[in-house]
């Protein structure tokens, strides 16, 4: 949890551009301070908040359908009652 | 902060690798689950998660690279190793089904009327939408190579045009095997000539698909000002593989399409 409110201060601090939209600006300097900032936070969660939704949604499924398998596999191998 | 007293790259504990398992795990039990009970929803779940993994995990090593500087020379020495020895494994993937092809039309069987292609069998011609499907693969690679030095050159809009031409190459193969499987006089269900011509060619076309997926994302971080004219191996890696799949390309058109026909 504390790494979510550590994204969340992490976002509050990215400026707004308003450049014009005809050719993409450099921004990898801006990326490469956000990632590179000594907060403790691993790779796979230190872009923010929507790191830490996108994992939660795929750890989520993930688990999810793992109990989902293993509850099949269970139905699959008990023997179909006969009438 | 620790300093690393070595240039290789100690990875940040990750999720991935093991949710990347399980979803292989729901996959291919989603696969069990349509063959077995018609039942596709813990298929969509797999494929799901998978995609969804693939994309914070590359997008990790993204990070890890372009903007924490994590790749030195020793690193991107192993990430070429990989990426070669992965390609390896593909082509012996191929081989299987090359192996499968002349096994049968080397000796074809009494049931397939002693000769091949079998009898009742109406093959594509190889020389209208294959020849053209070579052509446009050849260009790709051409278009491809076009890129590279682009970018080694530190040509911005020369690359980026290279590269969309390429990926628009692909998608145009990718178009016409379509209305060639779609127009095809024969089956997968037809036969030995079928389950070849379609086993070996569908793969094929998957690789296109991810090849040039691959080659779009490159594009996007092309714009993005992710590679340096020194050092730029995501492009390098995807350039690999399409010419891979250029090539796999080439031996499917003259032992299936050509001397099978």
């Amino acid at each position: 949890m504390w790494r979510n409110l550590l994204g969340l201060r992490q976002i509050s601090q990215r400026t707004i551009s308003t450049a014009p939209r005809r050719q993409l600006e450099n921004r990898v300097a801006e990326k490469q301070k956000l990632f590179q900032e000594d907060n403790g936070i691993p790779v796979h969660l230190k872009g923010g908040l929507m790191d830490a939704l996108l994992y939660r949604l795929t750890m989520g499924l993930t688990v999810f359908g793992t109990a989902y398998v293993i509850y099949e596999l269970c139905v699959a191998s008990m023997p179909k009652k006969q009438k | 902060m620790a300093h690393q007293a070595h240039s290789y790259h100690m990875v940040d504990p990750s999720p991935w690798p093991i949710l990347g398992a399980a979803a292989a795990l729901l996959t291919t039990s989603g696969l069990a689950m349509w063959f077995h009970y018609h039942s596709t929803q813990l298929l969509a779940l797999g494929l799901l998660s998978m995609l969804l993994i693939m994309l914070q995990w590359w997008r990790d090593i993204v990070r890890e690279s372009t903007f924490q500087g994590h790749h030195t020379p020793a690193v991107q020495k192993g990430l070429r190793y990989g990426m070669i020895l992965f390609i390896t494994s593909e082509a012996f993937f191929f081989l299987g089904f090359f192996w499968a092809f002349f096994h049968s039309s080397l000796v074809p069987t009494p049931e397939l009327g002693g000769q091949w292609p079998p009898t009742g069998i109406s093959p594509l011609n190889p020389l209208e939408v294959p020849l053209l499907n070579t052509a446009i693969l050849l260009a790709s690679g051409v278009t491809v190579t076009w890129a590279h030095h682009s970018i080694t050159e530190a040509n911005q809009k020369q690359a980026i045009h290279a590269l969309t031409l390429t990926i628009l190459l692909g998608f145009y193969f990718t178009a016409l095997q379509a209305t060639e499987y779609y127009e095809a006089p024969f089956s997968i269900a037809d036969g030995v000539y079928g389950s070849t011509f379609f086993v070996a060619t569908g793969f094929h076309g998957l690789h296109v698909i991810i090849g040039s997926s691959f080659l779009l994302v490159c594009l996007l971080r092309l714009a993005k000002f992710h590679f340096t004219s020194h050092h730029h191996f995501g492009f390098e890696a995807a350039a690999w593989y399409w010419h891979f799949v250029d090539i796999i390309w080439l031996f499917l058109y003259t032992t299936i399409y050509w001397w099978g026909s």
